[in-house]
């Protein structure tokens, strides 16, 4: 009797999990928006009851780890600093998940009253209906643009119209192992500028200490764009998608297979460690000192800096030899406001967006995650003077910034079908680590890529 | 009919109503019948028949950001999809998918279950350890050999340096990154399926192998001649749901490879995913799911044929 209740409460469970993992599966997204949008509810209703005269934001970001740390802290401190409105800081993954959720929820009153995106989803915001440019408050409220990082407006304005406000930008750095450079006998003050330069450096790393890898290249998208970009290459063509919309690559095939050509004689040469698309991977392999060089966001500077065991250098992207470093595309995301939102909702979010740009929220913002000061006064401030006292290396990634040569390529590409373009070119690079051939991987590439924007413009309908 | 001839008006009069009565009642059971299954054709209806058919509808479509139908394309989704190296890819790595992980699993795990199901003492703490990774959830335990296979400072590699052997890309090498996966699947699989086995065993009745010892029979011919044949029900069910699920395989491709290196691990529903949520191209998303859906479909078919030839049911 025992034994067959046994068994039978097992058949019991066994149903149960088999229910649970046949359903879990497709409901999550949607079980995962329902309960955000239902805990911004119950939270927006509680706020109400608390202080009925507050009007309530809800602000939808992608901020993980220290990023999410120093923007809670300022959403606290501004929700403390007034008492008319009460900012809801909501966390929704990453920005493509954001995006997701954002897109099933539009337009009806789960939405949020502000949402953070990527740039490259800049162009299928504006697409999509859902939003109210922020030129129209600017113009209510006679506030002044000018005053913020010229580099950082250039990507967010189109034809003098804003759509979002900037917020959080980073451009990709070349971090480097200080200890391994003096170690190889290279210099570890200067760094190498060029792509040819961090070939002859990796030699001399590899003779060193053949244990250690010279350079590391995530198969990113992003950092592929980048290093187009510092050539003075487009990305796409018709201006990278300023002046009318796109319809084929940007980039000439020299400019685009140096970078092929650059990565494969690195892996010829066996000093190129990869990490494939996992940039946690990379940054742990610098760390335990697997590999001297690789190139991240500006924004990872603050933790690489304070967990590695040695002294990190930050440096400027690399360039062909040939060509004139023009300076990097601006990346980051910006904050947009959702349209079907009531007036008085998007005038509130609009004013957290005026504080969120003044210069001591940047300087915090600028120290804490090592993301720019949208705001270049915030510069000026002691917190970020202090910092840089103690972390030269922050203010490197400024400079780089501020040296960029303002051009279509450094504004960067407008185009919704961006996020599959770096997928892409993610696998051609891929191809190229594992030893694949060059022509062949740039060439299905190219292909690939001019397909898909001639998909992005068909499935437009224009 | 030929009976009714002599004698028309009353015989007609009399099977017309005879025939309507049978009509009536064939309606009344069958609406009686059909507000008895109402819930279950509701919830069908709902999250099962709906969707269906809606992918299939968005399937001839391309589709805005918000998945909105813009264009009709009639076949062209399908058209591009087949001849694309990229789905081509996905297919063969997702066969390839579940050739490494179905059997493995299954053997394995019978392996496992026969040993758990010897009466020992202490026996108990095998059977709990054995279908342990059942209450691991596929994050954590995708997470767990995400560090398990690090490049460099990752227990595996470390092993294989140990030995004197060079470390492995798992993850980053084409070559290696589908088994990498397949050995995360199969672990994360091996609890339930192995809890499934040993159910079956343990059901099977304890005179079969008595009077098996009373004709002298060995071990292995009665694994091979009570055991198998027995336990063939309970095989075929896991074997089915694991086919089934290797086919769904999303949450660990997502953490350890995100479809990479080269799309070797690109799988299809992975690429599914892809291409709704980060493609935004919901018309060939939408395509791809009616291949997966044929193909499963097929599969359960071919299975029952075959099945139920061999299964023995008591």
């Amino acid at each position: 009797m025992k034994k067959q209740f046994l068994l039978s409460s097992l058949m019991v469970l066994l149903v149960v999990f088999l229910a649970a993992c046949s359903s879990s599966e497709s409901s999550e997204t949607e079980a995962e928006a329902e309960a955000s949008t239902g805990s911004g509810n119950e939270s927006e209703t509680t706020d109400n009851s608390e202080s009925k005269a507050k009007q309530v934001v809800t602000f939808w970001h992608s901020m993980g780890g220290a990023g999410q740390e120093a923007l809670n802290a300022i959403v606290e401190s501004y929700n403390s600093s007034q008492d008319e409105i009460q900012v809801n800081a909501e966390y929704q993954g990453t920005y493509d998940e954001s995006l997701t959720k954002f897109n099933a929820v539009a337009g009806s009153d789960s939405a949020p009253t502000m949402i953070q995106t990527f740039e490259i989803g800049t162009k299928a915001m504006i697409n999509s209906g859902q939003i109210a440019p922020i030129q129209e408050f600017i113009d209510a409220d006679g506030y002044d643009m000018s005053g913020l990082e010229e580099n950082i407006t250039n990507y967010y304005s189109l034809d003098g119209t804003f759509y979002s406000m900037p917020f959080n930008s980073s451009t990709p750095v070349m971090y480097y192992n200080k200890d391994a450079f003096e170690a190889a006998g290279l210099d570890p003050e200067a760094a190498p500028e060029t792509f040819e330069e961090i070939i002859e450096a990796n030699k001399a790393i590899a003779k060193a200490n053949p244990k250690m890898k010279g350079f590391a290249l995530q198969a990113y998208g992003w950092l592929w764009e980048q290093l187009l970009a510092n050539q003075g290459a487009l990305l796409l063509n018709n201006d990278n998608g300023r002046s009318e919309t796109p319809t084929e690559i940007g980039w000439s095939e020299e400019e685009g297979k140096s970078i092929f050509n650059w990565v494969k004689q690195m892996v010829d040469d066996e000093t190129f460690a990869n990490y494939g698309t996992n940039g946690d991977n990379m940054v742990a392999g610098f760390l335990a000192g697997d590999v001297a060089m690789f190139l991240q966001s500006s924004a990872s500077s603050r933790d690489v800096i304070d967990n590695a065991p040695f002294e990190v250098g930050i440096a400027y992207l690399p360039h062909p030899e040939e060509k004139e470093r023009q300076g990097v595309v601006i990346g980051g995301a910006s904050l947009w406001m959702i349209d079907s939102k009531p007036e008085e909702e998007k005038k509130a979010a609009w004013e957290f967006m005026k504080f969120l740009q003044t210069p001591e929220v940047q300087a915090q913002w600028h120290v804490g995650t090592g993301y720019f000061a949208i705001n270049p006064s915030a510069y000026g401030e002691q917190v970020v003077v202090d910092a840089y006292a103690e972390k030269p290396q922050l203010q490197v990634t400024v400079d780089q910034l501020q040296d960029t040569k303002s051009s279509f390529a450094t504004q960067g590409a407008l185009m919704d079908m961006l996020p599959e373009g770096r997928k892409i070119m993610e696998t051609a690079l891929e191809t190229v680590y594992n030893g694949g051939d060059v022509d062949e991987a740039y060439n299905t590439a190219v292909e690939q890529f001019n397909a898909a924007i001639q998909k992005a413009n068909a499935a437009r309908g224009e | 009919m030929s009976m009714t001839k002599p004698m028309p008006d009353a015989l007609e009069i009399q099977e017309i109503n005879f025939e309507s009565v049978k009509r009536k009642q064939r309606v009344k059971s069958f609406t009686k019948g059909m507000l008895f299954l109402l819930p279950s054709i509701v919830l069908f209806g709902v999250f099962l028949f709906y969707p269906l058919f809606k992918t299939m509808y968005l399937s001839f479509f391309l589709t805005n950001a918000r998945g909105e139908t813009t264009v009709f394309v009639g076949l062209q989704n399908y058209i591009e999809m087949f001849t694309s190296p990229i789905f081509h890819q996905s297919m063969k790595s997702t066969f390839l998918f579940v050739l490494y992980t179905v059997p493995t699993t299954i053997i394995i795990a019978l392996l496992l279950a026969v040993l758990a199901n010897e009466k020992l003492k202490g026996i108990g703490f095998f059977r709990t350890i054995f279908s342990s990774t059942m209450g691991i959830s596929v994050a954590a335990a995708s997470v767990f050999w995400l560090y398990m296979f690090h490049p460099s400072i990752g227990f595996l590699n470390r092993i294989l340096n140990l030995i004197g052997l060079e470390s492995i890309g798992w993850l980053t090498d084409p070559n290696w990154a589908l088994i990498a996966v397949a050995v995360t699947t199969i672990w994360m699989n091996l609890g339930f399926t192995f809890l499934v086995l040993l159910g079956g065993l343990q059901s099977i009745d304890s005179y079969l192998y008595e009077s098996a010892d009373i004709d002298g029979a060995g071990y292995f011919y009665k694994l091979r001649r009570i055991t198998i044949p027995m336990l063939s029900p309970t095989l075929f069910f896991v074997i089915t749901v694991t086919i089934i699920n290797a086919f769904q395989t999303f949450g660990q491709i997502d953490i350890l490879t995100q479809g990479g290196p080269q799309n070797t691990t690109n799988l299809i529903v992975y690429s599914i995913y892809r291409e709704a949520f980060s493609n935004y191209q919901f018309g060939t998303a939408s395509a791809q799911a009616i291949v997966l859906f044929i193909i499963i479909l097929v599969m359960t078919i071919i299975q029952f044929k075959l099945g139920e030839r061999k299964v023995h049911y008591q």
